[in-house]
């Protein structure tokens, strides 16, 4: 149907432009709603258009699959380590996808536009066509659904990453130039490593103490500012059993490059072990 | 002839002599107060208020308002001044809107190198992993300044490509105010003096955006930082100002504003972004300078013993976001509006073919300006504000890609069954379409909030961020310089030397956006000195070392641009009046453009873009009598 409505508007020259006569080239409009016979001018016309069209749309398919298994290839996310990657990710794919038609959209078109109506030499002008009312309504109409879908997955997945479980395992964190504590309400354990029970969803309440920081693990995905004076939320569910490193994500000084933390994700049994040596370690 | 005959060297005159009034008026003050007479802080800041002044009293950008309370009558002069060479008038303050474009221009070229100076050195640095010469404190500055001297480097660009060509373009003979015109400009100059300054008094550690409680604390650098990009604010509006009321009330007799030429709009649409919005950033850093100075707290909810004075606290670090970013959102648009612009305004010329969409295009850049004030919350998705107002932010976002569609589709639409020229201008504006595409097709990715997760400060922000900067403002503005260079010297450039800057800048572009993104998706921070080179399977020292080298590629691209230009613009082949062939009003008068533009009142006839219309014409200096 985009093809359809592009050819009733943009007339094509011949590549080579000496088997149509001039008449070829203008008011394409004309056609609209005829019978064309065979054989005729506009019948050739048509069938040139709709060659140019055809090519172009080849060539997009083409150039989408190949720009979308290029930015699959060299784009390397961290590995995965919590529930919430697998949504996340996959939005982040379906994005790719987009960008990657609408790259060999425009790319093709132009590329092909550059080449098939370069000047050769002639110093004449093009065709003399304004533009297009319904072209422009389609481009414009059409990537609303796009915006509106894209918005509305969007909005349904924050809803979800944000919505609170009343079985969530909850941990403050405060940032402070150029380090991070970690404060584990259970027990009263504070440690400057953050340790989490796998397969348990979390909440990390933030905050800072001195100026804006940023809790982020990369392999986690989610991230959220820490505020002086105020308490943020950040929820995630880690599932793979590993290390990882917690890096400050919003500039907070000289040594924000160097302002991590060790992240262990570990077995529940583990962390059951690990909080009751923090315990004895207080009572200490 | 003395230095002092020029009016930049006694306007520096009398910035250093405001810098030590203001400062001696400090000690003064707190010596009444029975304080010690020095401090570095307050010293520093009432001096620079005092040294922008001092600069514009010293240049004589003040001088006929001055006189007017007096009473004194100022003839306008036109034409360079009766007793000194004709060349000063471009280092003084002179009223005529062709000066004081390339005034414009040829300062943001200036603050374009020492900007990209900047980033080359820490580029250097990101080659490799680890700290090879490069301090933490001196990183950190050095990003931020090179964040905010392009900004200011671009905003000229902006200001000198639409004082130049507006009053061309719509047939008018000058700016509607032509004083104000020139303080515009001048404003300029004392505002980046300052915050090169300030590198040397501590410099600023917090990057461009400059967000407290980190600014706050920050050292004295900051101070001149604030009060310099408060001159350049000051600037955006008066010229804002002028550009508004040129483009509506002087357009000569036929002018509809959809026959307009389209680079109008785009100044029209981004001079009320301008006029509005240039507050909210003057607010923002006005209000830390203030808790500084005074211990306000603005935005300090604890109250901390500051370096200066107690702050009592009760403030919001994340109001500061919201004031900065209804500005510096909008400030996107300002900056990349024009630059579209030029690409709609060049397109036609070189592919011999009306502008496909004309009132879509027009109207795109209104719908963009009007979304601009309402997408600043997607710079803010982590900071902690209402949850669910992220939403309405995310939709507003999106909404943009629509506008933005419409041009590039018209785009394609001009090109689409034209007769495509490939002169240097015309490269560059193909390069700004392919470099701005994957600047826009980056955006969406960082608009759906759960995607922006991962992204929200990464590297990735910086690769779509400089992908928009050059597509929207560097090429376009290149592609203008060399479009508009035969018609500002009288003489063409070396289209070989163009045609190589172009084929090496924009493959290059190409791997350093690409590049940037790249290993922001590996994991790698914004603003950080030193990466773990781990990142990204052990690969991102590759792509970081591939980024520096073709940063380096960029600078020696626009090297070249340069020296083209400085060769030709004395000596080079006589262009004559309209080499591109152009309708636009300003290629049917002499090269070099006389200082009265127009020999005669302009009267429009047809339609801006009527390539292909035998027998068809836009303007016209002949009066209804000569027909």
């Amino acid at each position: 149907m985009f093809c359809a409505f592009l050819y009733n508007v943009v007339r094509v020259t011949h590549p080579r432009g000496q088997y149509l006569p001039r008449a070829c080239i203008l008011q394409n409009r004309r056609f609209i709603g005829k019978t064309i016979q065979p054989g005729t001018i506009e019948d050739r016309c048509m069938a040139n258009n709709r060659r140019h069209f055809i090519i172009a749309t080849v060539l997009i398919v083409i150039c989408t699959v190949l720009v979308y298994w290029v930015l699959d290839t060299v784009l390397l996310k961290p590995a995965a380590a919590v529930v919430e990657a697998g949504p996340i990710d996959n939005l982040f794919d379906q994005h790719i996808w987009l960008i990657a038609f609408l790259f060999a959209l425009v790319v093709v078109f132009m590329c092909y536009a550059l080449i098939v109506f370069r000047a050769r030499g002639d110093e004449g002008d093009g065709e003399y066509v304004h533009g297009n009312g319904l072209l422009e309504i389609l481009w414009t109409v059409v990537p609303c659904f796009v915006v509106v879908y894209f918005a509305w997955i969007s909005t349904t997945m924050l809803i979800d990453l944000t919505r609170p479980n009343p079985d969530e395992f909850v941990i403050s964190a405060e940032g402070r130039q150029w380090s991070w504590l970690f404060t584990y309400p259970e027990t009263g354990a504070v440690t400057p490593d953050l340790v989490l029970p796998v397969d348990t969803p979390i909440r990390m309440d933030l905050t800072s103490d001195d100026v804006l920081h940023s809790f982020w693990v990369p392999e986690f995905r989610v991230k959220q500012d820490t505020v002086p004076g105020m308490v943020t939320h950040v929820r995630f569910n880690p599932n793979v059993i590993g290390e990882y490193t917690l890096r400050c994500a919003e500039l907070c000084g000289t040594n924000h490059g160097g302002m991590l933390a060790t992240v262990r994700v570990v077995s529940a049994e583990e962390f059951k072990l690990w909080q009751s040596e923090q315990l004895a370690q207080r009572q200490e | 002839m003395s230095l002092f005959t020029l009016g930049i060297a006694r306007g520096l005159l009398g910035q250093v002599l405001g810098m030590v009034i203001g400062m001696l008026l400090t000690c003064a003050v707190r010596i009444l107060l029975g304080w010690e007479a020095w401090a570095a802080e307050p010293a520093w800041t009432v001096g620079s208020v005092c040294s922008i002044i001092g600069f514009l009293l010293g240049v004589g950008s003040l001088d006929d308002w001055l006189k007017w309370t007096k009473g004194i009558p100022t003839p306008f002069h036109h034409g360079p001044p009766v007793d000194k060479p004709a060349w000063t008038r471009y280092f003084s303050v002179d009223y005529n809107h062709k000066v004081i474009g390339v005034q414009y221009t040829v300062w943001g070229i200036l603050l374009l190198m020492v900007g990209g100076t900047v980033a080359m050195i820490f580029r250097t640095e990101l080659a490799r992993s680890g700290l090879q010469f490069l301090g933490l404190d001196l990183y950190n500055s050095f990003i931020g300044m090179h964040g905010m001297i392009m900004i200011f480097a671009i905003l000229l660009g902006v200001g000198g490509m639409a004082n130049y060509l507006v009053p061309l373009m719509i047939g008018a003979e000058d700016m509607a105010f032509p004083r104000l015109n020139a303080l515009g400009f001048w404003f300029n100059v004392p505002g980046s003096v300052l915050l090169l300054l300030s590198l040397f008094i501590g410099g600023w550690d917090a990057g461009w955006t400059a967000y407290p409680p980190l600014s706050a604390r920050g050292p004295i650098g900051y101070q001149l930082f604030f009060l310099g990009v408060f001159a350049i604010g000051l600037s955006s509006i008066v010229g804002s100002l002028n550009l508004l009321v040129t483009i509506l009330r002087m357009r000569p007799p036929g002018m509809s504003l959809f026959r307009m030429p389209i680079f109008c709009w785009a100044v029209f649409a981004t001079s009320l972004l301008q006029l509005t919005a240039t507050q909210l950033i003057g607010t923002s850093f006005l209000m830390v300078s203030v808790q500084r100075a005074l211990g306000m707290g603005f935005f300090d909810p604890r109250g901390i013993l500051g370096e200066v004075s107690p702050m009592v606290g009760g403030g919001d670090p994340v109001l500061f976001q919201h004031l900065f970013w209804f500005y510096s959102h909008p400030a996107v648009y300002i900056f990349v509006l024009p630059g579209l612009g030029i690409v709609s305004e060049l397109l036609p010329v070189f592919s011999r073919k009306p502008l496909f969409g004309y009132k879509w295009i027009a109207l795109s850049s209104m719908a963009i300006a009007i979304l601009g004030f309402i997408v600043w919350g997607h710079h803010m998705f982590v900071s902690g504000y209402n949850d669910i107002l992220r939403i309405p932010f995310m939709y507003a976002t999106l909404l943009v890609a629509i506008p933005t569609g419409v041009k590039f589709f018209s785009w394609l639409g001009t090109m689409w069954g034209g007769k495509i020229h490939f002169d240097t201008p015309m490269l560059f504006v193909l390069g700004a379409i392919s470099v701005f595409l994957i600047g826009g097709l980056s955006g969406p990715i960082l608009s759906t909030v759960p995607t922006d997760f991962p992204l929200h400060d990464s590297y990735f922000v910086v690769g779509h961020f400089h992908a928009t900067m050059f597509g929207g403002f560097v090429f376009p503005f290149f592609a203008a310089l060399y479009y508009w260079f035969p018609k500002v010297t009288g003489r063409m450039y070396n289209e070989t030397l163009g045609k190589i800057h172009f084929y090496i800048m924009t493959p290059a572009f190409w791997v350093q956006t690409l590049g940037q993104m790249g290993v922001g998706v590996m994991g790698m921070r914004r603003r950080i000195a030193d990466y773990d080179p781990t990142l990204g399977a052990g690969q991102i020292e590759a792509w970081h070392m591939a980024v520096t080298i073709a940063g380096f590629a960029i600078a020696f691209g626009v090297m070249l641009m340069l020296w083209n230009f400085f060769q030709n613009a004395e000596v080079g082949a006589a262009a004559g009046d309209n080499p591109w062939r152009s309708r636009s009003p300003e290629w049917q008068i002499p090269s070099p453009i006389p200082e009265h533009s127009f020999p005669a009142p302009v009267r429009v006839v047809g339609e801006p873009y009527d390539y292909g219309l035998a027998d068809s014409g836009y303007v016209t200096t002949a009066s209804p009598g000569d027909d």
